[in-house]
């Protein structure tokens, strides 16, 4: 049978000795996450401040087109991102399957519907006023559009931390966008899925430990933001 | 301008910047890329990986191993999105050449799947040849007392690897509709490698047909029970060949670092340190180099097996698929 | 000189027309008053003065600059608008009053300097660190006020300053209004509702009603001549329009419609308007006998929550609006819809 307590000790000693495989991948793990959180936040800011400011036919059709992709499953996105970046699909020319990049992209694809969900329900939270009260205290368009981020700024954390939560903790795209490749692009969910498949137990208990401590990490920091009270309510009325 | 539309131009630049950025990286910077598409069981032992540490010391090439069963690994080769592909499924290599998507195929390498079970063998397999074993394998599921699909007998790949097609056509020669076998309620189809496989097997106490070398290495790591009960016999002969992909469908394949590496694999040493991987770890061999039997003709009848599973019309890759580096063929 | 100026300047919502082919001169350095009733149209005609909505057909001038789309945002700095619903930042009172300096990219050390001297004005020194939003309701308007005021803007906009507040604080606006149009010449222009605001603070006032600038005066002219029209577009609070008869008994009676008849001491004859003070007028549970001559009942249509005081409307058939203490308010058991009687005495009626 499996050795499990003796996979554990293992575990701790890589841990613990601070093995560069293990921690080559939590590293990357977490740039790519990050950068991938980044982009989706840059383009997915404008579009929750549009859907959330402005009032133009087909809005809640938006929204509800969004608030329905939180829940497309990793590897269907993987998939459909694989037969695009694939040399024989439509951007294969880029050469980017296989490569860090397929991954943040493919990552800040995923993670953008969660994060305009969250940002548009707290912007649409705050005062519909503070905009114009900001304006009228000399804001250009520019800075009335930040006070208003400002004003929702536990949403647009809360959606950060969601995003970065479901980056970090997805499998699919990473796998077929990423390809697994020893030190190019194995992330802590593939390297486990490898180191399992291989029977180093003792690894992917390891890997498995520090994915955990990044997400319970990641949570601590959630429930004490959540402690503020239009937190509170977002997280009560999620839609 | 609204803010909206500075955060998206700012947005499509940081895009832009990350594309161009590695699609720059990898095109003048990085050492060149070598991307092999293989099978699980060459994976998931890191005999690959070994290869490829030794290999990048001498060459100025960085190797991406993307492991993945036999089917995607030819659908990549097919796409372009591989440089090389390393499988261990003669039929399709078969096609996959007449289609003109490989060449240059080498075998380079075999050893023998092997069906493993619990060590006391209530099917009663042992001493039997590969389809005998499969019959009583069947029968001893058909007569469980528990037909609700809770207790499972045989545990299959179910991936389309290599692997999975040696399976079935294994099942066919014992004479069973294999898509009536699959359905049987005794039957479990994993969906995934061979390690998954071996741990599920392990997990339901039952049998299923293997790669040595990931058997040998779960085995002594202590990581599953079962043992090897029916080995070396043609029926379970595993024949690893390795092709290029053609450069016609897709004009990027890094065809000059492709060859190389099939040349490196065919030498002396790589032949010698596939013998040997894993040797001083299991006792015994996880795979053995098949170029040198091939040449010498020798062991038999292990060579004629291989001759006889692996190669079309009398060549391990007949001239019109061959394209250059005749020293591969000589 | 002119600060602003609205030439024809209409602004619809869809077929909805707010503001309606107004022109209206602001005079630099006076305080007008924009009286009228509800969806007159005062807070949108506001708004366009603070180059926050653009109005749909029309000239803005700001100091004989037309205003377009290109240089609004630049001019907007010039002037400064108070929402009638208190509106603030979610962060300290500092972060609130320096919001408008810092966006002036004034240096730290003035800055703290002008956020003092804001807040000094409005009567809430040592404040700066407190969050806004756990001010009491008054406090939190006069944050907004100093906010405003903070920015010495040419015009200041202010939309119902006092409307929800206690006399308290009603009082603490009204002086802070007073004192930069008298010290650093602000221009003001002010939506209001009450009629003593109406009458002590503006030099002029402009009347309006459906969206359309009506008349525009001095308050003397508008509470004179030109009251009958600010008694019946309600424009300020318990102004009534009516015809005054000699009864019997030699008082006067003012009939204002809807089978009121109100009581006076003024011995005035004909068409009249009348004002009486929301804080003269007596509830009752049923009806009491006392000196009080005008005594009429009705139904509470409408509560509003002042801090201290408590703001209703109670229709008798005429709307008038009655202002209360809290604890009374409490202590009767007051609900929306309840029956009560309302009371005044004669003398407590202004005729105008």
């Amino acid at each position: 049978m499996v050795d499990v307590l003796g996979g554990i000790i293992k575990a701790f000693e890589l841990i613990a000795t601070g093995d560069p495989t293990l921690y080559g991948i939590v590293a990357r793990t977490l740039f790519f996450s990050s950068i991938a959180v980044v982009l989706a936040m840059l383009w997915g800011t404008p579009i929750a401040l549009l859907i959330s400011l402005r009032n133009f036919r087909g809005r809640t059709i938006i929204k509800a087109f969004f608030n329905s992709l939180i829940g497309v499953p990793t590897v269907v996105l993987g998939l459909v991102l694989f037969l695009i970046f694939s040399k024989s699909g439509p951007l294969g020319f880029l050469g980017l399957l296989y490569t860090p990049a397929a991954i943040i992209l493919g990552e800040a694809v995923l993670v953008t519907p969660i994060l305009i969900s969250i940002m548009s329900n707290a912007i649409e939270a705050v005062d519909p006023e503070i905009m114009n009260l900001a304006k009228t205290l000399g804001a250009s368009e520019s800075q009335a559009a930040i006070a208003v981020l400002k004003e929702a700024l536990n949403g647009v954390l809360l959606s950060n931390i969601a995003s970065f939560n479901r980056a970090i903790a997805e499998l699919g795209v990473a796998l077929l966008v990423g390809g697994n490749i020893a030190g190019l692009t194995d992330v802590l969910t593939t390297a486990i899925s490898r180191y399992t498949a291989r029977g180093e137990l003792d690894f992917a208990i390891a890997l498995g430990i520090l994915l955990m401590l990044i997400v319970f990490g990641i949570n601590v920091v959630l429930i004490m933001a959540r402690k503020a009270k239009m937190l509170f309510t977002l997280w009560r009325n999620p839609q | 301008m609204h803010t909206w539309q500075k955060l998206i131009i700012i947005a499509t630049l940081s895009t832009v910047i990350l594309i161009a950025g590695t699609v720059a990286y990898f095109n003048y910077f990085a050492k060149r890329r070598l991307i092999i598409s293989t099978t699980t069981s060459l994976y998931d032992t890191a005999l690959l990986d070994e290869i490829e540490k030794r290999y990048e010391t001498t060459h100025n090439v960085d190797i991406n191993i993307i492991s993945a069963g036999t089917g995607i690994a030819i659908q990549h080769a097919q796409n372009g999105d591989a440089d090389i592909i390393l499988i261990h499924s003669p039929a399709m290599e078969k096609t996959f050449l007449e289609q003109g998507y490989g060449v240059n195929r080498k075998i380079i390498a075999y050893n023998f799947f092997t069906i493993v079970g619990p060590e006391n063998d209530p099917a009663g397999v042992t001493g039997k040849n590969a389809t005998e074993a499969l019959k009583s394998i069947a029968v001893y599921g058909e007569r469980l007392a528990d037909q609700s699909g809770q207790t499972k007998v045989w545990v299959s790949r179910g991936d389309n690897s290599g692997t999975h097609s040696k399976e079935q056509n294994l099942w066919k020669a014992a004479g069973y509709n294999y898509t009536l076998v699959s359905a049987e309620p005794w039957y479990a189809s994993v969906g995934s490698g061979m390690g998954d496989t071996l741990n599920v097997a392990n997990q339901k106490t039952a049998y299923t047909l293997a790669d040595i070398g990931t058997y040998l290495k779960f085995y002594t790591d202590g990581v599953i029970s079962l043992s090897a009960l029916i080995t070396e016999e043609q029926a379970l002969l595993n024949v690893y060949s390795v092709m290029a992909v053609n450069q016609t469908y897709h004009e990027q394949i890094n065809y000059a670092d492709a060859m190389d590496f099939i040349e490196y694999l065919v030498s002396d040493e790589a032949q010698q340190f596939i013998t040997d991987y894993g040797k001083a770890d299991y006792g015994k061999s996880l795979f053995y180099g098949a170029v040198q039997p091939l040449k010498s003709n020798a062991p038999q009848p292990i060579v004629s097996w291989i001759k006889s599973a692996a190669f079309f019309d009398g060549s391990e890759c007949p001239p019109q698929y061959r394209k250059n580096y005749p020293q591969l063929y000589s | 000189m002119i600060t602003a100026e609205l030439k024809n300047v209409t602004k619809a919502y869809g077929d909805k027309t707010v503001v309606d082919q107004v022109n209206l001169q602001i005079q630099e350095g006076e305080i007008l008053a924009l009286l009228g009733p509800n969806g007159s149209g005062k807070t949108t005609l506001l708004k366009i003065l603070a180059l926050i909505e653009a109005p749909t057909s029309g000239v803005v001038e700001f100091q004989s600059e037309a205003v377009t789309a290109k240089n609004a945002e630049q001019l907007r700095m010039q002037s400064t608008l108070v929402f009638q619903k208190t509106t603030l930042f979610d962060s300290t009172v500092y972060s609130n009053v320096a919001y408008g300096l810092k966006i002036r990219k004034i240096p730290r050390e003035v800055l703290d300097e002008k956020v003092a001297k804001a807040l000094k004005l409005v009567k809430l020194e040592g404040f700066e660190k407190r969050p806004a939003k756990k001010l009491s309701g008054g406090e939190q308007q006069r944050v907004a006020i100093a906010r405003a005021v903070a920015l010495k803007t040419k015009l200041l906009l202010l939309d119902e300053p006092t409307a929800n507040l206690d006399p308290k604080n009603a009082a603490i606006i009204e002086e802070v209004i007073a004192a930069v149009n008298r010290e650093d010449k602000t221009t003001i222009v002010m939506a209001t509702h009450n009629m003593f605001q109406a009458k002590a603070l503006p030099h002029r006032i402009a009347l309006m009603n459906e969206g359309k600038i009506t008349e525009v005066g001095s308050p003397a002219d508008v509470f004179g001549n030109l009251s009958r029209n600010l008694a019946r577009f309600a424009a300020v609070d318990n102004t009534f329009a009516g015809t005054a008869k000699a009864t019997a008994a030699g008082t006067t009676m003012v009939d204002i419609g809807n089978g009121v008849q109100i009581e006076v001491t003024a011995q005035k004859r004909g068409e009249v308007s009348l004002f009486v003070n929301p804080q003269d007028i007596i509830l009752s549970k049923s009806a009491v006998e006392s000196s009080a001559r005008n005594v009429f009942k009705g139904k509470i249509t409408e509560i509003k929550d002042l801090g201290s005081l408590v703001k209703l409307k109670v229709n008798v058939g005429k709307p008038f609006t009655v202002q209360i203490t809290k604890r009374s308010f409490i202590e009767m058991g007051l609900n929306l819809n309840s029956e009560i009687y309302i009371a005044f005495k004669a003398s407590s009626v202004q005729v105008l």
